[in-house]
């Protein structure tokens, strides 16, 4: 069980991705947000769970009450994309990626690991350690929170979405939602859905001419870009890894110096713990260092890759509306040619017509704004990642320079 | 003593080395070989000369002066004594390693006759220990000078502390080539060495030595000086798999694995040999100077392959000793020979503790750099995927960046690993080989223990005999004890100096090692400030690209 405490310097990430006007993400609304704010004001973790407290504050004459908050947890947060995702009306906009489940596994495992290996260091060690180990399991957490946070205040800027009735209920209803996890039954069933889901994209893809070369290019663009930004995201989140393994064996390089000073005794005590303290330190820095490259360019190539995703699915249901419309037009020569059901024919080509173009456009729409979404993010987190990069290595050969200068001279 | 880390090759010196070189060795091979006793402790307690033992000991505090005299005797008798051949200069190596300064003066007045005591002899040791014991008592106040002016953070120059005249000797090991094919090749590595100490024919030369001649001249080295309570620096440890790959491998093959080895080698050799030559009494030594002047083929030292008999004899005698080590308590008197020798433990414990976690830093950060690659990479075809041309543009310097960002991160774990993990390595290996010198002590410890049980015993004979009125074997008897009474007092006086000896070495040891620890510490600073300000440079490079994004 830990509230969130928000630390030095993880604060950067909270409003920047958070707070819709600032992070220029979303373009579609009317920037009228005072009329619906939400957030995450708080967050228990409780073994397995996490609970999270979406806090409305809002304007909008529907709802109950002017301000808010209920509990919620991550089942409930996939609950709500997926009302938005199988619903036919949105099929023409790109749905937010919901937020990632709550893993702590790693963490778990690191400080189970540390419990075990207890015996072999010494307590400073082990204490540095634990800290260490303790910060990186708040900072997973605050992460959560954050992605949980920004899914919802896609929703709430979205002009549409906002007025969605399930995501009035999300944030209003103060009992659960019930959404009890899927059975076996459902599993199986979700499994065997998203199975053919993704046959049929592939024989859409192989078979489903376009008539919009626009789309075409899109398509292509999407998925060449979907594979090098993944690839891109893993190879970053193996950098900051090792970057933060660096770090941590800083920590034991400082109190092996510790200790070896106390063994040394006078001569060099002081020039030893004054080099051990230096390790420590920049063993903070670095350890910063992969913090914010994970922040800032692990999680946006990150939340790319997952909007890509949406932006693909946006493209396979246009597609297979595509389908659906070309299939009605046969249905109605073919009714026209027998000239049976011809009206029914008629109606149901017209819909799939108008639903067709609708989503066409408003794909369109969504397309070039995802476009524009990505490359602010990406510039906005790359200069941040660059200023943060360059304000750490700063800080650290400042801090190897007044070691030197001040080592105590023989 | 500066520890010395020159890492390029030196130009080749010496066109045309001097064919007199021939009649160095002639003179010295000889001289090299110690006696073949069985055990090298009792032959030089009771074989050799007993009346050098007898002197440096006794006295501590005449002149170097009155000490010369009874030096005399040394000269003949050893067989390496016969470095007479080479009036040599200024044993004021020795002297200054001991004592740490202004060349002796003192010293320097006698030279012809302290040449003339091979500082080298196994037993001459005794002689010259007692001579630099006298010396340095006089000059010890001029020992915290000595340092300061010389010392340097760089840890390029290995200069022999030195008087005003700054004994300076520097060796650099370079060019490590393959000679010969298959399982015979070897790798011979090009030993470039500057001096001023007068002693050595030229001030400037090299020659080409193979890896087993390195460990042959430790060998040898310990084989004369350890018992003189002499620290020796260890030489660097074969490696079975490493020299098998070189062996086999042919030189276009030579994949970065093997290229490593040959690197780490070279560097751990040229360690070797500065720390070797720093040691006054050790320079000073007929096979050392023969292994850096000699300028033909060295004799093989077949007897360092671990599979001749030497070797499996030697690796017996090893085991004995391990088991003699752990059995054997000695009653311990000295309090600072208990306090030593519990530092040196925890130093050995801590020191390894340390590197291993040097070599996990090492380790993690070369999986940083390789990482950082793949990045780059990625990064480079995101940027080429990407249709936003600006971004696009950002992306690819995103990717330049961080590509020069991986070498950067490279070469800091070579830093890490060549500043910081192999001379720490080094470190444990010279604590080795001072739990081997205080070894040595104890060993003498133990002979003058069996000694008095035996003297006693013959006393106890001797007692008998004359009770039992056999006249014949009193006088056997007596002769016996007199005999033991001899090796007693022999054995206590050498018990007695190798404690004084390593007393002393273990001073400037200390010092010795402190410098070296401070040296090493403040270059590994400063290169990694290095990077960082290196890193600083990319970023900055960075951001307008970042900025300039549309």
């Amino acid at each position: 069980m830990a509230p969130i405490l928000f630390q030095d310097g993880m604060e950067d990430v909270l409003p920047s991705e958070t707070n819709g006007t600032k992070s220029g993400r979303s373009d579609t609304v009317d920037l009228n947000d005072s009329t619906l704010q939400v957030d995450i004001s708080d967050a228990l973790s409780e073994r397995e769970k996490v609970k999270f407290t979406v806090h409305t504050k809002t304007t909008l004459p529907d709802y109950a009450k002017p301000e808010f908050s209920v509990v919620r947890q991550h089942e409930e947060f996939i609950w709500l994309h997926d009302r938005f995702d199988e619903n036919e009306d949105y099929a023409g906009y790109i749905i937010p990626p919901p937020p990632p489940r709550p893993d702590f596994d790693a963490s778990r495992e690191k400080l189970q690991k540390l419990g075990e290996g207890e015996g072999s260091m010494t307590k400073e060690e082990f204490s540095k350690m634990k800290q260490e180990l303790e910060a990186e399991y708040l900072a997973t957490f605050k992460k959560t929170v954050a992605m949980h946070e920004v899914f919802l205040t896609r929703l709430a800027q979205h002009t549409v979405f906002r007025n969605d009735h399930n995501f009035k209920v999300f944030l209003e209803y103060e009992q659960d939602l019930s959404v009890r996890t899927k059975n076996k039954k459902e599993k199986v069933e979700g499994l065997f859905k998203s199975f053919n889901k993704s046959t049929d994209e592939i024989l859409l893809a192989a078979t489903q001419k376009d008539v919009d070369d626009y789309f075409e290019r899109e398509k292509t663009f999407l998925l060449e870009y979907h594979m090098a930004i993944k690839d891109a995201t893993t190879k970053a989140d193996k950098m900051t890894q090792a970057h933060k393994s660096v770090a941590d064996s800083y920590i034991q390089l400082s109190s092996g110096l510790s200790q070896l000073g106390t063994i040394e005794g006078p001569r060099l005590e002081k020039f030893i713990n004054k080099v051990a303290d230096t390790f420590e330190k920049a063993r903070k820095v670095e350890g910063r260092v992969s913090s914010d490259e994970d922040l800032k360019l692990s999680d946006t190539l990150r939340y790319y890759v997952r909007d890509g995703s949406a932006a693909k699915d946006l493209l396979y249901r246009r597609l297979r509306c595509l389908a659906n419309y070309e299939q009605a037009n046969k249905n109605l020569d073919r009714a026209r040619a027998k000239n049976k059901d011809v009206h029914a024919a008629e109606l149901a080509q017209q819909n799939a017509c108008e639903k067709f173009e609708h989503i066409s456009n408003k794909a369109k729409e969504e397309l070039n704004d995802l476009k524009a979404r990505r490359v602010t993010a990406f510039k906005k987190n790359l200069i941040e990642l660059a200023e943060l990069e360059l304000k750490h290595a700063k800080a650290q050969a400042q801090l190897l320079k007044s070691c030197l200068q001040s080592l105590p001279e023989e | 003593m500066r520890l010395y880390l020159i890492v390029s090759a030196s130009p080749s010196l010496c066109p045309g080395d001097n064919p007199q070189a021939t009649h160095l060795p002639r003179a010295w091979a000889p001289l090299a070989r110690p006696p073949p006793h069985g055990s090298r402790l009792t032959a030089d307690l009771f074989s050799t000369n007993p009346g050098a033992l007898k002197s440096p000991v006794s006295e501590q505090t005449t002149t170097p002066e009155d000490q010369r005299s009874p030096e005399d005797p040394l000269t003949p008798p050893p067989p390496a004594a016969s470095l007479t051949p080479e009036p040599h200069n200024p044993g004021t190596p020795p002297d200054l390693f001991e004592s740490v300064a202004e060349g002796p003066v003192v010293v320097q007045g006698g030279s012809p006759k302290l040449s003339s005591v091979p500082l080298d002899l196994p037993a001459g040791g005794n002689g010259g220990e007692g001579k630099q014991q006298e010396v340095s008592l006089e000059e010890e106040g001029d020992e915290p000078d000595i340092f300061d002016t010389m010392s340097s953070p760089k840890l390029q120059l290995n200069q022999a502390e030195g008087d005003g005249g700054d004994e300076f000797i520097q060796i650099t090991v370079s060019d490590p080539q393959k000679i010969g094919d298959g399982m015979s090749s070897y790798m011979a590595y090009k030993v470039t060495t500057k001096t001023n100490v007068s002693y050595f024919r030229k001030k400037h030369w090299s020659v080409m030595r193979r890896f087993s001649d390195f460990l042959g001249l430790h060998r040898k080295l310990v084989e004369k000086h350890l018992h003189s309570g002499r620290v020796i620096p260890p030489a660097p440890e074969k490696s079975a798999i490493g020299t098998t790959k070189i062996k086999l491998g042919s030189d276009k093959n030579a994949d970065s694995g093997s290229l490593d080895f040959i690197e780490r080698r070279r560097a751990a050799l040229e360690r070797y040999m500065n720390r070797t030559s720093t040691h006054p009494t050790l320079r000073a030594d007929p096979d050392f100077r023969e292994f850096v002047e000699l300028d033909a083929e060295l004799p093989r030292a077949t007897q360092t392959s671990a599979l001749s008999s030497a070797g499996v004899l030697r690796l017996l005698n090893r085991v004995g000793e391990t088991v003699n080590k752990m059995t054997f308590k000695m009653d311990e008197s000295d309090q600072w020979f208990e306090e030593r020798t519990q530092q040196i433990e925890s130093l050995d414990a801590q020191l390894r503790k340390l590197h291993a976690s040097m070599e996990r830093l090492v380790n993690y950060r070369r999986e940083l750099a390789l990482s950082t690659a793949a990045f780059a990479k990625a990064t480079a075809v995101l940027s080429s995927v990407e249709e936003h041309s600006s971004l696009s543009r950002a992306l690819h310097q995103l990717s330049e960046s961080t590509e020069r960002t991986q070498t950067i991160h490279h070469a800091q774990a070579d830093a890490d690993f060549y500043v910081l993990s192999e001379n720490t390595k080094d470190y444990i290996q010279l604590i080795s080989a001072v739990k081997d010198v205080f070894h040595e002590r104890v060993k003498t410890f133990q002979t003058w223990q069996h000694a008095q049980i035996t003297l006693a015993k013959k006393r106890e004979a001797k007692a008998k005999a004359e009770l039992a009125g056999r006249m014949d074997k009193v006088q056997q008897a007596q002769e016996e004890v007199t005999e033991w009474e001899g090796k007693v007092e022999r054995s206590q006086e050498e018990f007695e100096r190798i404690s004084r000896a390593i007393k002393k070495e273990m001073e400037q040891f200390d010092v010795m090692r402190v410098k070296d620890f401070r040296d090493m510490v403040i270059k590994y600073l400063e290169d990694l400030m290095t990077s960082q300000q290196q890193i600083i440079k990319v970023w900055e490079t960075f951001i307008p690209e970042a900025k300039a994004i549309s």
